[in-house]
């Protein structure tokens, strides 16, 4: 007779061991952005796929979660702090992968551990990519609301400048809220460029959308996500970063409007 | 008309796309978003035009947010991406960021408004950009995340 606390790990791993692989997963899948509705599926799937069940508890920064083979009594319990990192769907693609290729056994339970692994370890793409993508992306923007060439060009600018002090500022492990302060003051200043020296026709929405790129839309909208599935803890959770850092957006255009002394309506 | 709507597909490509960037998206999804994101608002662009139907904002957008979302869906199952992973992107460019700054400027003209006068219009600014950008953030999420939720098998299945 086979001790049942002693995993045939390669497919049938003990609660004990599956509790910390959910643990890892979800906090990674939770810090990558993953809306609520989504780490529970996906935890949930690689449970069943080892014939345990799972109750999940998701807290805006913790993850608490609770595994227990059926026909057994006990339970496993384990808690997650959520690991902090930019949001990346890619993370949050391959995780999900990960979850069905567990469900329809394509992986045992060490090479999902090890997929795991890997997958922490991707990186982001590059800054540099990223800074240009932004800066044509904002000026893109100040087109659909109306900006001139001229505009584009000054918005362009601002958001080249203002993302490039953000990255430089979070690199060095700098408030988040105060590099949007930051930020947002600089390329409310540098936007403020088409109203002073009369470039353009339409300087007004060149300031207006300097600060764009700032605007935090995914938490927003997975707030509004996490709303609809009655995750309301994490949606207002979401919901106050995303207006603290709008708050903080503001506070920075208006310092700068002010200085230049342009007016806002 | 014609020329108008596919500047403002266009544009509204290139902002997905580049905004895109900021969530790290896989390299593949650059092309969903784009495309999602150039269909979504050209259709809302032609929803609130007054040649066409002039909606108003808020209804246009639902409209536009709950055709990105059935898209999206159906483009993720196809590329196996999670569908959030094309729709939020391609949602952005109709964030209401201008609203969302207006409101805080209103409310910090409110706060330091020195007469009633001044204060009642400041206060009305506040009030009217603030509901503005609610609804229109809420027409957005529920026009794109109801076909995730109609279609949930097809959207709980993409990565598979």
């Amino acid at each position: 007779m086979t001790d049942p606390t002693i995993s045939d790990s390669y497919s049938h791993p003990t609660a004990e061991e599956l509790s910390l692989f959910l643990s890892r997963y979800c906090a990674r899948l939770l810090g990558a952005g993953a809306t609520c509705i989504r780490l529970e599926k996906n935890a949930t799937r690689i449970a069943r796929a080892y014939g345990m069940e799972l109750e999940l508890t998701i807290m805006p920064r913790h993850i608490h979660l609770s595994i227990w083979r059926d026909g057994h009594t006990g339970a496993t319990t384990a808690i997650a702090t959520m690991r902090h990192c930019a949001t990346s769907f890619d993370i949050n693609t391959r995780l999900s992968r990960l979850s069905w290729e567990i469900a329809d056994g394509k992986l045992d339970f060490h090479s999902a551990s090890r997929q795991l692994d890997r997958i922490g370890k991707i990186s982001t793409h590059p800054t540099w990519a990223t800074l240009i993508l932004v800066t044509i992306a904002n000026a893109a923007f100040c087109r659909l609301f109306g900006g001139d060439p001229a505009a584009m060009i000054i918005a362009g600018i601002a958001t080249a400048v203002g993302f490039h002090i953000k990255t430089c500022l979070l690199n060095r492990n700098v408030d988040t809220r105060a590099a949007f302060i930051a930020c947002s003051f600089v390329s409310t200043i540098l936007g403020a460029t088409d109203t002073l020296f009369s470039i353009g026709d339409t300087p007004a929405i060149t300031i207006g959308t300097s600060v764009l790129y700032l605007v935090p839309g995914i938490p927003l909208l997975n707030s509004f996500s996490d709303m609809l599935y009655r995750h309301y803890l994490c949606a207002i959770s979401r919901a106050a970063d995303a207006t603290i850092l709008t708050g903080c957006l503001s506070i920075g255009l208006c310092a700068g409007m002010s200085l230049m002394g342009i007016g806002m309506f | 008309m014609l020329y108008q709507t596919l500047q403002d597909a266009l544009f509204a490509a290139i902002a997905a796309t580049g905004f895109a960037a900021i969530s790290n998206p896989p390299r593949q999804a650059y092309i969903y978003c784009a495309i999602l994101a150039a269909c979504g608002h050209a259709f809302r662009f032609i929803l609130m035009s007054a040649s066409f139907a002039g909606i108003n904002i808020i209804p246009a957008t639902l409209i536009a947010a709950l055709t990105i979302g059935f898209l999206a869906v159906l483009m993720a199952s196809h590329a196996r991406f999670p569908a959030e992973t094309c729709l939020f992107p391609s949602l952005l460019p109709m964030i209401p960021g201008v609203y969302a700054y207006k409101a805080f400027g209103g409310l910090a003209l409110c706060l330091f408004s020195e007469s009633s006068g001044g204060f009642t219009t400041n206060f009305y600014l506040l009030a009217y950009n603030s509901l503005t950008c609610c609804a229109i953030l809420l027409c957005m999420v529920v026009g794109g995340t109801l076909p995730i939720f109609i279609l949930k098998k097809i959207s709980f299945q993409a990565t598979r």
